[in-house]
């Protein structure tokens, strides 16, 4: 059992590792994906020093917690997006059907599936959200907490996006869907939550999982909190078994390329 | 109706032979593109939703900033800030600019523009016919909604007068155009880079953050005046400026500004364009 | 505790009892498939706008079977071609044998593992080679890839170095070994997709198309491979291709499918004995003569001293025909079979018309 799950991380291993080796084979479109994208997030900065000339607070957040917000989703996002970024187009591979290939390896399809490619400007995301939390002024503790958060966070937002992606199986239009409800998300994500009241809160809490990716551990690095940072972990990894079982029930439907042939 | 349901590339060479105006190619272009798209009439309407997350996190923040009810912020009140920013947004996500620039570069980066250069049409006025055959049907879907949820959420524009919709109408296309019109520029360095999405997103981050989630008086004065001379100017502030806060002699401003960055925009990506394909036929790709 | 010895028993008795099964048989089938069904369900789109507007609003389903209800057994060590006209059914079959499809119906197992439940434990044994998809990473050399799949198969590095060594000396890998294979030709990389396969030295081979798109010399080191594997190692053999040559020199058994069944299901040298009742003679004479007009001779063409004859062996004797004619007279001759690839077409053409009504 243990060696099973020491083959299967040494081949995701490989996997990512190979990814990112094919990405750089040009350096100057890597480095200038990756510094584009520090810049590209870092002019949304703008924004907020425009806002705060305004006002001194929004939502409950100054500047600092604003620094914190971006942070933690710049980096959960870019995590999710090294290591796992084709969960984020995996309707196109559902429908189009290309798993065969992960299918007939002795390995897990999923884990296969999901590190099979990367997106290099994720690693812009990943400094410019790591840089961020470095400079917004947390306690040692803290910083290693908003890490923690990151790993949390970029968990969170993959199950998000499989568990959606996964319906693929059994919708065809899933495709824009999936990729709107995980982009709205990051867009929430971004702003203060204390400019939500009502429904919508709720909405960001239980529907889409902002709440869980980025709020709440905003306000455990602003004042600790045990119960929330145990019902963070604990929805991360709820959140990765549902859509697990979802994609492996789904799985039963794939049908491969031969749809595709059959229309012809 | 036949005619029509062909794909564009293959019918037009033989229309070249009739006698016609010279745009009628690129009129058939954009008619078999809308047609087709009216079929991904569907896959739009599920695009809302990014639009509705947008405008609703809009709303409340400027619920959020405005304390009192009659306050205004850089001489916008709440309503009309709102509404700048569904305008923008909606020109934003009506138009889907990004997919000309990623066109332009897989066409060149994957080879394809062997072929489409060879066509009797110029490519670039080519990618731009489609284009606007696809922002043709997503804009008024977005139009609608935009209209919808506004009026739902903030209530009618301040001071809205229904004669002045050709004017903004106008005033939007030609903001599309030229934004269209840099994205393919920025599109065709594709010829001399490998990748030029980069560039994409700093201009798209351009236009949105200076240009579409706020109006541009919010600005520091010395900024502003530097504003004018982007895009920004002509792209999203101009249009959404006048549908917030109608002038007559702001239209006129605006409209002559297109004008001008219109010419200069297509004699920039023209000349690039030239310059991209004599690379290529001296490199053979 | 008590439930734990309970599996474990069970497994230990599973296991000899399979043990047992396997000596009293001597070979076990290597692949077993019984009434095999696969329906897709498509969706129907009218023409034109209206039925874009109908499909968007009332979508309408139709069902495709792609496979009906197919049965077949294959034994270890056998080479079995297995093809069919293009939407036969041939790749649904293939793909529900190596766990990538769920069958709708009727039941499958390779080397005793059902693919649809066990699919892991059944990859550990099987190999794959689909002509048309890759599995390569394209940046990386074959060297890098090999060792990939060496830790996705759980072999350990040094018997992974050794196989690699092995299988590159066999299959002159040599000189490209590490080169990226983006920089190969299409046979080498090919060669290097077979290779990739063999690696954890599968005991059943599935093979879809392998030879697609080959240049005749490395078609023929392609097919040559594939025929050691099976004398060295015992490997079974499952092909699927379009190449006639492929299913000629490959392979001693064939099975024919058509719309979704089978409608043949036959060893190679049979099959060309059932059909081969036919032999084509073409005759070069010195001068222009009469040619024979017996029954059981057809002319087929006649250009000058040239002429090509088709002998019916069911009706003439082919000695007999032989003698008909003017054998001073001949310049050249030459006796051949009607090709394998007619033969084929003639099955296809005769059931395809058959089940279409």
């Amino acid at each position: 059992m243990l060696t099973a799950v020491k083959n299967q991380v040494r081949v995701c291993a490989l996997s990512i590792k190979y990814n990112i080796m094919r990405e750089m084979l040009n350096q100057v479109t890597f480095l200038m994906n990756v510094t584009f994208m520090i810049l590209n997030n870092a002019s949304i900065l703008i924004q907020w020093f425009i806002l705060f000339r305004l006002r001194e607070e929004i939502g409950g957040y100054t500047m600092r917690e604003i620094m914190v917000l971006w942070g933690l989703t710049a980096a959960s996002f870019g995590l999710s997006h090294i290591l796992f970024a084709r969960v984020y187009s995996l309707p196109e591979l559902i429908v189009s059907g290309k798993l065969d290939s992960y299918l007939v390896q002795p390995k897990s399809v999923l884990l296969g599936v999901m590190t099979s490619s990367t997106d290099v400007s994720a690693i812009g995301d990943l400094l410019y959200g790591v840089i961020l939390l470095m400079v917004a002024g947390l306690s040692v503790r803290g910083f290693l907490f908003s890490l923690l958060f990151v790993v949390t966070g970029a968990v969170t937002l993959t199950a998000f996006a499989l568990l959606l992606g996964s319906l693929a199986f059994w919708f065809v239009r899933v495709e824009m869907l999936s990729g709107q409800m995980v982009m709205g998300l990051v867009s929430f994500a971004t702003y203060p939550d204390g400019i939500f009241r009502g429904i919508s809160r709720f909405l960001l809490y239980f529907i889409l999982p902002v709440g869980m990716v980025v709020y709440h551990p905003v306000h455990i690095l602003v004042r600790f909190d045990g119960g929330m940072l145990f019902t963070v972990l604990v929805y991360a990894c709820l959140l990765s078994a549902a859509a697990a079982a979802v994609f492996y029930r789904g799985l039963r439907r794939y049908a491969s390329s031969s749809l595709m042939e059959a229309r012809m | 109706m036949d005619r029509q349901e062909k794909p564009a590339g293959l019918n037009v060479g033989v229309l070249e032979k009739r006698w016609r105006l010279p745009g009628r190619k690129y009129r058939v272009i954009y008619r078999s593109v809308l047609m087709e798209n009216l079929q991904y009439a569907a896959n739009i309407a599920l695009g809302f939703f990014g639009y509705f997350v947008f405008i609703f996190i809009f709303v409340k923040l400027w619920d959020y900033m405005y304390r009192s009810p009659g306050e205004l912020i850089a001489g916008y009140s709440k309503e009309q800030m709102i509404w700048y920013v569904m305008m923008t947004e909606m020109m934003w996500f009506g138009s889907n600019a990004s997919a000309v620039g990623r066109q332009v570069k897989t066409d060149i980066r994957g080879g394809n523009i062997a072929y489409l250069m060879n066509k009797p049409y110029h490519y670039t006025l080519y990618i731009l016919a489609k284009y606007t055959g696809e922002w043709s049907i997503r804009l008024p879907m977005y139009a609608g909604l935009a209209a919808v949820i506004g009026t739902v959420m903030v209530g009618p524009v301040p001071g809205f007068r229904l004669i002045t919709v050709p004017a903004m109408a106008l005033c939007i296309v030609l903001g599309l155009t030229i934004n269209a019109v840099f994205k393919i520029c920025i599109g065709l360095l594709s010829f001399w880079i490998e990748d030029s999405s980069p560039f994409q997103w700093l201009y798209d981050k351009l236009l949105l953050v200076v240009g579409t989630v706020f109006p541009v008086e919010i600005f520091p004065k010395a900024w502003q005046s530097f504003f004018k001379l982007t895009p920004i100017y002509t792209v999203c502030y101009g249009p959404a400026k006048l549908i917030v806060d109608f002038q007559p002699e702001k239209c006129v401003e605006i409209l002559a500004a297109q004008g001008l960055y219109l010419a200069a925009g297509c004699i920039l990506m023209f000349s690039v364009y030239r310059k991209g394909v004599r690379k290529l036929y001296v490199n053979g790709g | 505790m008590g439930i734990h010895l309970g599996v474990w028993n069970m497994a230990v008795l599973f296991y000899i009892i399979r043990k047992l099964v396997l000596r009293e048989d001597g070979v076990m089938q290597a692949i077993h498939v019984e009434e095999l069904e696969k329906t897709f369900r498509v969706r129907r789109k009218e023409k034109g706008m209206r039925g874009s507007v109908q499909a968007i609003l009332r979508p309408q389903t139709e069902e495709i079977r792609a496979v009906k209800g197919v049965s077949f057994g294959v034994d270890a060590g056998e080479m079995l071609a297995f093809i069919g006209p293009n939407g036969a059914g041939k790749s649904t079959t293939i793909k529900m044998l190596t766990g990538i499809l769920y069958p709708d119906g009727g039941r499958a197992t390779v080397l005793g593992i059902d693919p649809a439940k066990r699919r892991r434990q059944l990859a550990y044994q099987i190999g794959t080679v689909f002509g048309q998809k890759e599995q390569l990473w394209t940046h990386l050399t074959p060297y890098d890839n090999f060792r990939f799949f060496g830790a996705i198969y759980d072999i350990p590095e040094k018997e992974t170095e050794r196989r690699i060594g092995e299988l590159a000396e066999r299959f002159e890998l040599g000189e490209f070994i590490n080169t990226p294979v983006r920089n190969l030709s299409l046979g080498q990389r090919i060669r290097c997709e077979i290779v990739a396969s063999l690696l954890h030295k599968p005991q059943v081979l599935f093979l879809d198309e392998p030879t697609i798109g080959l240049d005749p010399v490395v078609k023929e080191s392609v097919r040559s491979l594939i025929r050691q594997m099976n004398r060295e190692f015992n490997t079974t053999i499952f092909l699927t291709s379009h190449d006639v040559g492929d299913i000629e020199k490959i392979c001693k058994r064939i099975i024919i499918v058509n719309a979704g069944q089978i409608v043949l299901d036959d060893s190679m040298e049979h099959l060309k004995y059932h059909y081969l009742h036919k032999k084509i003679v073409e005759v070069k004479m010195q001068e222009e003569t009469a040619l024979p007009q017996v029954e059981g001779i057809t002319i087929l063409k006649r250009k000058g001293t040239h002429a090509r004859l088709e002998v019916d062996t069911g009706r003439i004797e082919i000695g007999d025909a032989l003698r008909r004619i003017n054998a001073s007279d001949v310049e050249d001759i030459n006796i051949s079979n009607v090709p394998l690839e007619n033969i084929i077409m003639d099955i296809y053409k005769a059931e395809g018309r058959d089940t279409a009504s």
